[in-house]
């Protein structure tokens, strides 16, 4: 399988840049994700390397050969789209197969194949039907067919869950991750919903803006994000930000905002660069505060639980710390008042530092 | 839509009937003279609709086609199975060569992007305002005197074409723009070639239009009389022209001439049942999430 290469990738529309130079290299075999809320340039980026748009600047290389001039024929990839866009007059096996009769391949293997993809994908008892005559997700199912029955080396995947509801998002995105383990391929997948991206990925690119933020492994962006973006997209609920100040309380890093004031572990002194003013955004997940009435004031929160969302085996509280909302995810059998002013306890090695200016992690 | 049990006015129902009295009527009178003889179609005292019925004017019609030879007709006129056999060609050619210029015209004013393109597709329409009566002259002058097309298949072939082209690339425009791009982004990413695309994915989307422009421009080019008269000769006349001609200052036969018009019009309507058996709606349905 070859390698994938986007190199300062940049797309304009007349004088309006969209994409600011995207670098990045994909390795083979990898699913990799691009996430990133709308208007980010995910979608332009995997139609640029699937050459439905031009490149304006730069090259992509797959397999180390430039590919920014050729066709999408040339490309080698499959790609499913996220309104499916299946052939209506055409039935399911004819459009699982559209690519291979036009390479003219022979009849016995079209068939064969189909058949193959169609059992993995339950299609089975649907070949014969055209796509107007099928529900949401057999579309959605069909689409993907229509994908695999070629033998690409490379799948693309934008947003193809978006369009299906919740329950059913959640079972395709198993299936995909099932699909994914049998068939060893590049795939890049474009999503806007963070949970199919730490799901499915093994490597997340996050962009914001036309630019890329940061990209790893679904963990490394987790537990490190490099700013107060990546830090707020990845996780739900999302991070809580908290306006605070660095402080040498006797000889001790502290953090300290309106109704808190922490205690940092000795690690991140040396963490903080010497241009940093002190103003800094404390990011703590909700899943890193537990309810813990004894514990110590320098590495808890007094909160006023405001509101108690309950979702089933964990409840989201909706608090209020001097103002500043923080949500905290605890589990439902956890005693809880409502309107008390309640301690909770932080995971202080999962305190996030952000510079309030720059946004960037310390 | 009224609910039912509700009472319709009268009046409503009067105008119906008025309708269907103008647009049946004509054609149920001819109907009926093309079964009377000659001495009844001028006998005042015969009813419209009430003789005795005869097939002789189809007969002398159809002499040089039937197997057998109507004893009636003393000299077979061959002009009508000739006529019909023009008719056919030259209106299935130009419908099919209308048809072929058309999509392939629409599809490069819907997709394609350059410059003058609205100004290209607002003034093909604007074409077809031109009434044809107005072209003949100087299109007479022209096949006649410049290209010597005159009383060829050739040349009022092109004639019938560039005159429903406008039309046919309006009408197809407007199919083609429904078309989802993602389809054609979706074929093109299967390894279709342009053309593929086009022939593959998008030509058998806009069946329905392709239906529609196809009975519009084949009505036209059957019925047509202004220009077929001018720039046809004897042996390439198409029916509307031979009818005229056989009303001549000697004798004006209405029975061959009511059988004769009968006979025109069942091609049409053959046509137009076949074709619109194609213009179904939801050509789209399940192609994108809508």
């Amino acid at each position: 399988m070859p390698k994938i290469q986007l190199d300062n990738l940049v797309k304009r529309y007349g004088n309006f840049e969209v994409l600011h130079g995207i670098n990045l290299e994909m390795e083979e075999n990898e699913f990799t994700v691009f996430v990133g809320p709308s208007g980010c340039g995910k979608s332009t980026t995997l139609r640029m390397i699937a050459g439905l748009e031009s490149v304006s600047d730069g090259e992509i290389y797959i397999d180390g050969k430039p590919v920014s001039g050729l066709e999408p024929k040339a490309r080698d990839l499959a790609m499913v789209f996220q309104d499916y866009a299946l052939y209506p007059h055409m039935n399911v096996a004819q459009n699982m197969s559209f690519a291979l009769r036009l390479q003219k391949a022979p009849k016995s293997e079209i068939n064969a194949k189909v058949k193959d993809v169609a059992k993995m994908l339950g299609l089975t008892d649907f070949l014969h039907r055209k796509p107007g005559e099928l529900s949401g997700g057999q579309r959605q199912r069909v689409a993907m067919g229509r994908a695999l029955t070629r033998d690409s080396s490379t799948f693309l995947f934008d947003e193809p869950l978006s369009n299906l509801d919740a329950k059913l998002r959640g079972q395709m995105r198993a299936e995909l991750a099932l699909m994914r383990q049998k068939v060893k391929k590049n795939m890049i997948y474009v999503t806007h919903d963070q949970i199919e991206a730490m799901t499915l990925a093994d490597r997340i690119v996050v962009m914001h803006g036309g630019y890329i933020q940061q990209q790893g492994s679904p963990e490394e962006l987790y537990k490190r994000p490099v700013n107060k973006f990546v830090a707020g997209f990845l996780g739900s609920p999302p991070m809580n930000f908290l306006d605070a100040e660095l402080k040498d309380i006797d000889g001790t890093l502290c953090v300290m905002g309106a109704g808190f004031q922490i205690a940092l572990p000795d690690g991140y002194r040396s963490r903080i660069p010497a241009s940093a003013n002190g103003l800094v955004t404390l990011g703590i997940r909700p899943s890193d505060l537990t309810y813990a009435p004894e514990a110590e004031e320098d590495q808890s929160f007094d909160l006023k639980v405001v509101v108690s969302e309950y979702i089933g085996a964990q409840s989201v509280l909706i608090c209020d710390c001097a103002g500043q909302k923080v949500e905290v995810e605890l589990k439902s059998d956890t005693p809880i008042a409502l309107g008390k002013q309640l301690r909770f306890e932080v995971n202080k090695d999962a305190i996030h530092l952000f510079d309030r200016e720059t946004e960037a992690a310390f | 839509m009224s609910a039912s049990g509700e009472k319709q006015n009268p009046a409503f129902y009067a105008l119906l009937v008025a309708l269907v009295v103008m647009s049946v009527g004509p054609i149920a009178l001819m109907l009926a003279t093309s079964f009377k003889m000659n001495v009844d179609i001028y006998d005042e005292s015969i009813s419209a609709f009430f003789f005795t019925p005869t097939i002789r004017n189809y007969e002398t019609v159809l002499c040089n086609v039937l197997w057998y030879a109507p004893e009636h007709v003393d000299y077979c006129d061959p002009t009508f199975g000739r006529a019909l056999g023009n008719s056919l060609v030259i209106a299935i050619v130009s419908t099919a060569l209308t048809l072929v210029i058309g999509c392939m015209a629409a599809y490069s004013l819907v997709r394609f992007k350059f410059m003058g393109r609205d100004t290209v597709s607002i003034t093909t329409l604007m074409m077809r305002m031109v009434p044809p009566a107005v072209l003949l002259v100087p299109v007479f002058g022209i096949w006649t005197f410049q290209f010597g097309l005159d009383q060829s298949y050739a040349g009022i072939i092109l004639v019938y074409t560039a005159m429903n082209l406008p039309f046919v690339i309006w009408i197809l425009q407007s199919f083609i723009v429904q078309v989802p791009i993602q389809l054609e982004e979706a074929a093109r990413m299967d390894g279709a070639n342009p053309m593929q695309v086009f022939f593959m994915v998008v030509l058998p989307i806009i069946k329905p239009g392709l239906a529609a422009a196809a009975i519009f421009t084949f009505r036209i080019a059957w019925n047509e009389f202004l220009l077929a008269n001018a720039l046809l000769g004897r042996s390439t006349r198409t029916v509307p022209v031979t009818i005229v001609n056989s009303i001549t200052e000697y004798d004006i036969d209405w029975g061959v001439i009511m059988a004769t018009g009968m006979l025109l019009a069942v091609p049409p309507i053959l046509f137009t049942f076949v074709a619109s058996r194609q213009i179904i709606t939801g050509m789209t349905a399940g192609a994108v999430k809508g």
